[in-house]
């Protein structure tokens, strides 16, 4: 049945005087977000709650999907302003479980041709709160340094930059340009540089051609979630002005995020004409393993749970690839955990959480290693280079180590990796 | 607009500070939208008073003993106490009516143990049901209190509901169910109640039965902190055959006899009125397409071991047929009861009477009502519905399910789901809709049921109807709440008990 539109209720603009005395930009956030608010509002169930990271380590109501939507409803109606619920909106990864166990979306999305999209609304609420100059310490900071350096500050003092940006790759000799590049994330350029060395000598490995970008900058979605939208918007320019001057038809993805921002926030930005394949690494090399072209033989003696990434599993729906990957490498002993169970879990490491609230991070990730060490695992693989630091901070408390997806196939390939896992 | 009065808490002095000596100040939340939050559950209001109901504080406390600090100065002081769990209830019961604090208890959601010896598991009441169950499965058990908020309501929130259980004919209700409980009483006193002393007895004859006194008041007599938890095997087997007929006569007769039938696995039965069929064809897109000549429902479920269930189920299905009822396939069947909880209510939307959609909250009105009176009270409840959506263009009829309460058949839950188009009620198509509630209520009242079989009756309309329906007992819940409640700070306004105080209610001092 999709004859009708849901129609619109008449006094869209709330109670009567209040319009005057809301900025612009909030009345064009509210006429944006209004319908969308309610129908999380009048559903009122809370089937999110359980699923809600946040939610499970704090209880704490107020930074559950539900407020997030109330809220909405609340400026409508001229109770609350962005400056009373700006702060609230940091607690959130943006992990996307909430929208996955929304009653709306679970059903009538179909009707209204509508899903519920928390993730979307925290990121809008940032970014008007950030528009209206109502910044976030830690968010702030963190953008400010980003926007100095081109990169994300993830080593702390030490400067990131862009003379550094490819040290990672030192020995692999690998080219710069050409039609496929491969782009890596700032967390793995320079923290966990294991995570690219690895999947550059697998990708070479199979023969796949590919080059190192240019001038590569962060790709700007950490900014955008973080609420800094003209700094995302500048970034996403730089990279994707790069990519055509140098003919790059094919960008290769490591990292969940980065997929994310690539497949959802470029198109947004450049509509038809940003015409780059983007191709996910982990999903390549399950084909290529498929197909022949990789066969991983060295035995890796392990036990092992596979920890789904909130950006593939609950964003966008990759969960088979990680585990053909892992049932084809040898001796690994798998304790694999449904990927619904998993809408639950989360490391903790997104959405600018760790960077605003480093502790709830840290209570995140621990809780995730409880459910790797009931499993009497030793390792925990995941395929995200952001949630492994905190992860494996987790980790090291339950005697559980955290290797990355790629890491693991690079070894049983009987490649010698380098760099550094951070550890 | 913002107004002063819920800007700045209105507690006496010395209450904030007192708040923050207890429990740290990361656990007392004084933010508008803190408070915002916790000032609505999933009914209906008029969104347009919703400050009418915001608290001035919020406290998150973290163990019994907190509870019963935040509890013995809101005493002291005369200040309000609004207990609050998943905040699902349907009845406004954590919703403050007079400011105060709310005390949200999610925070104390432990497993404290499991007794797989005796059966038990004890837990602080801020546990979900699903949470729960995913521990106990390692344990191969299950606590099946199974509402249709089990992924949301909380265990807290059962107790001060007396909650009802979709399959509850097999394994009783939230009162069956818990054992024990620890409950701060509205002095600050802290108390085990259960089926007599000790924490893990199901039957006891020693003393006032005091557990069903202290389940159901909606947080006016206490909170329930810890509670001890009766479980079962989890179920080998599950069945669950959705049946057709051509009208709800014939469904209302097979409902009865399958509950008549004596199946052990028996867990309970649902039978979907012709609106509500009507209704779901027309509006909900996850409903699976049914023939045209299918006009009234009837899903029964049972649970329990493998050749328990077979057999029983083998039963049933001869029942079934014998009362002329088409069975709608596998499916159907193990797809829509699966859908229990999630779709519960959904789509979320109606229509107006043009037929044009429009986002609508759900209300479910609910009573207890026996089997040889569900015709009459349908006729009757949905004339009420049709009467009001005729005036105001806001409310739509969104049919009515009947389910088994008990596992033989005497009194149904009968609930007529009525979308509520709340960003266009404005006050005098709320004061209608109050009244309907109330002629609602007094139709189950008429036809000799109770005026809930789940939810509560403490919302405006029905809860005028609480004393005619409790007659003398309505007496006695007066003197029991003026006795254990001295100076009325447990959830005041609820249920009338104002009422135990005299003619005005107390008055706090600082001039909440
Ligand atoms: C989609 C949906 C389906 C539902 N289906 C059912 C159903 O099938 N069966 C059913 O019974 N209900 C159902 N309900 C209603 C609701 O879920 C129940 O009433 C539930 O028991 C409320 O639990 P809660 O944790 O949300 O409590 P809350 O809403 O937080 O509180 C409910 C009442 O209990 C009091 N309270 C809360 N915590 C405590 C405590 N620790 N000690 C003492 N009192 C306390 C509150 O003051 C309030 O009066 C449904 C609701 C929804 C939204």
């Amino acid at each position: 049945m999709t004859d009708s539109e849901p129609c619109s209720p008449a006094g869209a603009g709330g109670p009567a005087g209040d319009g005057d005395r809301r900025s612009p930009a909030t009345a064009e956030f509210l006429a944006d977000w209004r319908n969308a608010a309610y129908n999380c509002f009048s559903s009122g169930h809370k089937f999110c709650r359980e699923v809600c990271p946040v939610m499970q380590v704090t209880r704490n109501e107020s930074w559950s999907p539900t407020a997030f939507h109330a809220n909405v409803v609340a400026m409508e109606q001229g109770e609350l302003t962005v400056e009373d619920v700006a702060e609230d909106y940091v607690n959130c990864t943006g992990c996307g479980a909430c929208e996955l166990r929304c009653p709306n979306t679970l059903f009538t999305g179909d009707f209204y041709r509508f899903r519920t999209r928390t993730v979307d609304l925290v990121k809008r609420v940032r970014a008007l709160a950030v528009e209206s100059g109502v910044h976030q310490p830690g968010h702030r900071r963190w953008n400010e340094l980003t926007e100095q350096r081109a990169h994300e500050p993830v080593l702390g003092d030490v400067p990131v930059s862009q003379e550094h940006v490819r040290d990672w790759a030192h020995g692999l000799g690998l080219p710069v340009g050409g039609e496929t590049i491969l782009f890596v994330d700032c967390e793995a350029a320079f923290h966990r540089t294991s995570v690219p060395r690895a999947v550059a000598q697998i990708l070479r490995l199979a023969g796949v051609e590919f080059g190192l970008m240019g001038e590569q900058w962060c790709c700007g979605g950490p900014a955008a979630e973080m609420g800094y939208r003209d700094q995302a918007r500048r970034f996403a320019e730089h990279n994707l002005a790069d990519w055509r001057a140098g003919g790059v038809r094919r960008v290769l993805v490591l990292d969940p995020h980065d997929y994310v921002t690539f497949t959802e926030d470029y198109p947004a930005y450049f509509g038809d004409a940003y015409d780059v394949e983007i191709v996910l690494v982990v999903e390549l090399l399950a084909k290529l393993i498929e197909d022949g072209t990789l066969t991983p033989t060295v035995p890796v003696p392990r036990t092992i749970t596979y920890h789904d990434p909130c950006r593939l599993n609950k964003r966008k729906g990759v969960w088979q690839e990680p585990r053909r990957v892992l049932r084809a490498i040898p001796g690994l002993t798998f304790h694999d955990e449904d990927r619904v169970t998993q809408w639950s879990y989360c490391s903790g490491a997104g959405g600018g959480l760790p960077v605003e609230r480093p502790e709830l991070t840290a209570r995140i990730s621990g809780s995730r290693m409880d459910r790797a060490a009931a499993l009497e695992v030793d390792t925990l693989v995941s395929a995200c280079p952001w949630s492994e630091r905190p992860l494996a901070e987790a980790g090291r408390a339950r005697s559980i180590d955290v290797v990355d997806i790629h890491e693991l196939l690079a070894e049983s390939l009987g490649i010698e990796v380098g760099g550094s896992t951070g550890r | 607009m913002t107004t002063s009065t819920v800007t700045t808490p209105r507690v006496p002095d010395g209450v904030l500070g007192a708040l923050v000596d207890v429990l740290g100040g990361e656990h007392v939340l004084t933010s508008r939208t803190a408070r915002f939050n916790r000032a609505r559950v999933p009914a209906p209001f008029p969104v347009h008073r919703w400050r009418e109901r915001v608290p001035d504080l919020v406290v998150l406390p973290g163990t019994a003993e907190e509870v019963a600090e935040v509890v013995r100065i809101a005493n002291a002081h005369g200040v309000p106490i609004v207990p609050r769990d998943g905040g699902t209830g349907l009845t406004d019961g954590a919703v403050p009516e007079r400011g105060g604090i709310v005390v949200d208890v999610k925070r104390m959601n432990e497993v404290k143990e499991i007794d797989l010896e005796n059966r038990t598991c004890t837990v602080g009441t801020g546990i979900s049901m699903l949470k729960l169950n995913e521990v106990l499965a390692g344990h191969g058990l299950i606590y099946p209190d199974n509402p249709a908020s089990y992924p949301c309501s909380l265990v807290g929130g059962r107790i001060g509901t007396s909650g009802w259980s979709l399959i509850g004919a097999r394994y009783g209700h939230t009162r069956d169910l818990v054992l024990s409980f620890e409950l701060v009483l509205p002095t600050g006193r802290v108390i085990r109640v259960g089926d007599g002393g000790g924490r893990k007895v199901s039957k006891s004859s020693s003393g006032y039965q005091l557990k069903h006194l202290f389940m159901g008041h909606q947080g006016t007599l206490g909170i329930a902190t810890e509670a001890t938890l009766k479980l079962y095997p989890k179920p080998e087997a599950e069945f669950s055959p959705f049946w057709a007929f051509a009208d709800f006569d014939s469904a209302h007769r097979c409902v009865q006899r399958l509950a008549h039938a004596g199946v052990a696995t028996f867990a309970g039965a649902v039978l979907f009125d012709e609106r509500k069929v009507e209704y779901l064809r027309r509006d909900d897109e996850a409903y699976i397409p049914q023939p045209a000549d299918v006009r009234a429902l009837v899903c029964a479920v049972a649970y329990g071991n493998e050749d328990e269930v077979r057999a029983g189920g083998t039963r049933l299905m001869r029942v079934a047929r014998a009362a002329g009822a088409r069975y709608l396939g596998d499916e159907i069947s193990q797809g829509d009861w699966a859908a229990r909880h999630d779709r519960y209510a959904t789509p979320l939307h109606g229509r107006t009477r043009s037929g044009q959609v429009a986002p609508m909250s759900w209300h479910c009105e609910d009573a207890a009502v026996n089997w040889t009176e569900l015709p009459a009270v349908r006729r009757e409840w949905h004339a009420i519905v049709d009467r009001l959506r005729g005036r105001f263009d806001v409310f739509d009829d969104w049919g009515m399910f009947f389910y088994t309460s008990a596992d033989t058949g005497v009194d149904y839950l009968t609930e007529i789901d009525v979308g509520i188009w709340e960003q266009e009620l404005d006050d005098e198509a709320w004061a209608a809709w109050v009244a309907a509630k109330r002629d609602i209520a007094a139709v189950a009242l008429r036809h000799g049921g109770s005026i809930s079989a789940c939810h509560g009756a403490c919302r405006e309309g029905e809860v005028d109807l609480v004393p005619l329906e409790l007659g003398g007992g309505y007496d006695v819940m007066l003197d029991i709440k003026r006795a254990l409640d001295p100076r009325g700070v447990m959830n005041p306004g609820k249920y009338g008990l104002d009422r135990a105080y005299g003619p005005s209610p107390a008055e706090p001092e600082g001039g909440v």
